[in-house]
């Protein structure tokens, strides 16, 4: 199915009959769904529902798992990123992601910046740096870090280090950024700038988000999907899937009835 | 009544750990120059290494029809084997050469057991088949580098040693000329391996070699060369025509233990002396005994 | 139930003291055998002196301090990047299954008994350089008997250290810091040079430190296949003679005088191993910092 080119030129991802399969396990099941251009999307669901993972499939970062099998169509800016001509590297520039929990490298805070810049050739120290202080600004973590930026990242705070991997993420300049349970791994304070965080961040990027805090779905997104067992349930405006969702499973987990 | 058993074993395990370590550093202040650990062997023969097989190999055949008899062998070297005579060590010290004079004050009385030649070998594309004597230290002290000078094809001489301390090695370069005014003058160059197995295997592999092993040594794939004409045989050592030769001596201090002449004047014996030809080594004629 | 746990602690109080015991014991046997021949000699002498000839009561150990030096740096030139490429591709590249089938041969290889190693070298790769060097260099009569042959032999001897070691050490960098790197776009052979090698340096250099003192220390196989030319090597075609191989070889036959030179030798091939893995420590210190 060969898309329309001005039809997506609101959505960042359209995927179609997305299928995953672990060996024998079916853990991703006729998926469809669109993710819109700037916006805050958010993947709901109880654990072992298949949200991660989907989350996965959309950088390819599934390629590194042994015996993971994709079908379907997953389309990026119109192109389908499992075809053999798309570039993985390329893709997963434009398309950075964060992990759960905060993974900087055993390097120093600059050279944790610089990684990803450099990979994609960049080799300018004006502009290395230019981008150093971008990005730290970005996050909010620049008049903490200024003075030590060749000091070890290991050496902050987790919520610290978790800001510097979305300054990490944001210094190669994508368009899409994919987010795991970003705050789950964090205490109170740090999560809270984080969500402040995504809330300046959705303007200029496209952000899918995978929480298991329903608040914090209710909180920072604009869309929300909610999927179970493999499954993509329902996906609506946030403010619809909080108040009045279609489907009565969607309503049980809200409401806390299991998950 | 468990707890009390428990701590009563763990109470045995440390005094036992105590002991033992204490007895092993007691144990490892002993002597320290090689093979003098004290012995309770009837006989003790101590030297050279190059007598070492052969008193081993003889040592063997005596116990097994006289199987009260405990002898023990062991090497050091035959600088060693007067000292561990006059320590006590060993009741019977062994050479590869003849005692010297200052040795002569601690030693009794001599036997030459057997007599060995040492060969000189060469790498099967050596054709020189003739070596004088001369020519053969002016080989091993670097002098002549090449098998052209006697006689052979134009190549450099690969020369092959064995190390310091060995008794072949004294008694080669004693007879050549190698060692002289108590200076061996073995050439830097040559190679040096640390058996008679490994010069054979050396010389057997290594194009245009030359080395020296004992004659009971000498191995097919390496060709011998004459020295001064003469081949080296168990005719050619016993009348002395083929020089590089050496014996093997026991000698024994003042006191002598039953035990100790039993087993030599086995080794003198028809017996002993068919043994001695039998592991390769010459048999010496009963008038020069 | 105090006093048992008194006596088990003074129990493998005692246990580790033995080991340092033994250790302190072997170290005074060795200075207080070794040190008259310094004394008699002059230290400098000892040291710098090229003439080994203790028959004519020469002792002087440079070129056997050459000789292990040069066959143990050639270990490592060759050893290092074998051993390395080796651990990445156990780790990176193969599956667990083909990973544990090539780990236990390459283990298999440090159970081969140094003796054997060094017959195999004597028949294979003895030749094998005599003929080499022979196309260079026609007329220097070599025999394959080299520093080469020494080389080539102690770093099959050490690869299973350095593999073996290495590979726990890449294995055990987090698979979050390769999912990092892999997200900002970077390909696997960036990953691995970039990230993971950096976050293994520790362990790695360990492995290198481990297979160096495998390397100096060892004696049979070198004893056979380096020539024992106790002469300072003037290249890798040349023979050689080891400070290990020396102390072996001669001292059976070592009199008096000759017998303490070698202790000799062995207080200084000691002092040696404690310089190396000083500044081992030193320099993973200051480098292996960060390392995770």
């Amino acid at each position: 199915m060969i898309s329309n080119v001005k039809t997506t030129n609101d959505l960042a991802f359209k995927i179609r009959d997305l299928n995953l399969h672990y060996g024998d396990f079916h853990a991703l099941k006729d998926i469809d769904i669109d993710i819109p251009r700037h916006k805050v999307t958010a993947l709901i669901g109880p654990s072992g529902c298949g949200k991660s993972t989907f989350l996965r499939t959309l950088d390819r970062m599934q390629d590194t798992v042994e015996g993971a099998k994709v079908e379907g169509e997953i389309l990026f800016d119109g192109e389908d990123i499992y075809s053999k001509e798309c570039d993985v590297t390329d893709l997963r520039k434009k398309v950075g992601m964060v992990f759960q929990r905060p993974n900087p490298f055993p390097k120093t805070i600059y050279e944790n910046l610089v990684y990803g810049p450099k990979v994609h050739g960049i080799t300018d120290k004006k502009r290395l740096d230019e981008i150093v202080e971008r990005t730290l600004k970005e996050v909010a973590l620049w008049d903490e870090t200024k003075d030590r930026l060749h000091t070890s990242a290991l050496g902050m705070s987790g919520g610290q280090q978790q800001r510097l991997c979305i300054a990490r993420c944001l210094a190669v300049e994508p368009e899409v950024i994919l987010m795991d349970e970003p705050t789950s791994a964090l205490d109170p304070v740090a999560t809270a700038k984080i969500e402040g965080l995504l809330h300046d961040l959705s303007g200029k990027y496209t952000v899918v988000i995978v929480t298991h805090n329903m608040q914090q779905a209710g909180r920072v997104s604009d869309q929300t999907a909610f999927f179970l067992l493999g499954e993509l349930l329902e996906v609506n405006s946030t403010e619809k899937i909080f108040s009045a969702p279609d489907n009565k499973k969607t309503e049980e987990y809200i409401s806390g009835r299991f998950g | 009544m468990k707890q009390k058993v428990k701590r009563k074993v763990c109470k045995i395990i440390a005094a036992v750990a105590v002991m033992s370590v204490a007895a092993a550093g007691f144990a490892g202040c002993g002597s320290s120059s090689a093979g003098s650990s004290g012995s309770s062997a009837d006989v003790v023969i101590a030297g050279s290494t190059s007598v070492q097989p052969l008193s081993e190999a003889l040592a063997k055949e005596y116990m097994k029809d006289n199987s009260g008899a405990d002898i023990e062998v062991q090497g050091g070297g035959s600088g060693q084997a007067v000292k561990s005579l006059s320590d006590g060590i060993a009741t019977i010290g062994a050479l590869s050469r003849e005692i010297d004079d200052s040795e002569k004050s601690d030693v009794k009385k001599t036997y030459m057991i057997a007599k060995d030649g040492v060969a000189v070998v060469v790498n099967k594309d050596v054709n020189v088949t003739d070596l004088t004597l001369d020519q053969l230290k002016k080989i091993y002290t670097g002098k002549i580098t090449n098998w052209k000078k006697v006689g052979g094809d134009d190549n450099k001489i690969a020369v092959v040693s064995r190390e310091e301390g060995s008794g072949t090695r004294e008694a080669f370069t004693t007879k050549t000329g190698v060692l002289s005014d108590n200076k061996d003058n073995t050439t830097k160059d040559a190679v040096v391996q640390s058996s008679t197995g490994a010069v054979n295997k050396t010389v057997k592999s290594t194009p245009y070699s030359i080395g020296y092993v004992s004659l009971a040594s000498v191995s097919n794939d390496t060709k011998t060369v004459k020295v001064e004409g003469v081949a080296p045989s168990e005719s050619t050592v016993l009348d002395g025509t083929y020089k590089i030769q050496r014996p093997f001596i026991y000698a024994v201090g003042s006191d002598v233990s039953s035990e100790t002449q039993a087993f030599i004047d086995y080794v003198m014996s028809d017996a002993g002396q068919k043994q001695v030809k039998k592991n390769g080594f010459i048999p010496v004629n009963k008038d020069e005994q | 139930m105090y006093t048992r746990e008194k006596v088990i602690e003074k129990l493998i109080f005692i246990c580790a003291a033995v080991s340092v015991a033994a250790v302190a014991l072997i170290t005074i046997f060795i200075f207080a055998q070794g040190m008259p021949a310094i004394q008699r000699t002059g230290l400098l002498k000892f040291i710098f002196g090229t003439d080994w000839s203790p028959t004519n009561g020469s002792y002087g150990i440079l070129p056997l301090i050459a000789g292990s030096m040069a066959v143990t740096i050639g270990a490592l030139i060759i050893g290092i990047p074998t051993g390395l490429g080796c651990a990445v591709f156990l780790s990176e590249v193969l599956d667990k299954k083909q990973a544990g089938f090539f780990r236990s041969a390459i283990e298999l290889l440090a159970g081969i008994p140094s003796v054997v190693y060094g017959f195999f070298g004597l028949a294979v790769i003895v030749p094998m350089i005599r003929a080499v060097a022979n196309v260079f260099s026609p007329d220097a009569g070599a025999t394959g008997l080299s520093v080469l042959a020494g080389a080539i032999i102690l770093a099959i001897m050490i690869l299973p250290t350095i593999v073996s070691i290495s590979v726990n050490s890449i294995d055990a960098v987090p698979v979050t810091y390769r999912e990092a790197s892999y997200a900002l776009g970077a390909d696997r052979r960036e990953t691995i040079t970039k990230v993971v090698l950096p976050a293994a340096r520790s362990g790695i250099f360990s492995s290198i430190v481990l297979g160096m003192g495998r390397a100096i220390g060892e004696t049979m196989a070198v004893l056979l296949i380096t020539g024992n030319v106790a002469v300072v090597p003037h290249g890798i075609f040349s023979p050689a003679a080891t400070m290990t191989g020396t102390i072996a070889m001669e001292m059976s036959y070592a009199t008096a005088e000759h017998q303490q030179a070698l202790f000799a030798i062995g207080i200084v091939l000691f002092v040696i191993i404690v310089i190396l893995n000083g500044a081992a420590q030193a320099v993973m210190k200051k480098f292996g910092g960060e390392a995770a």
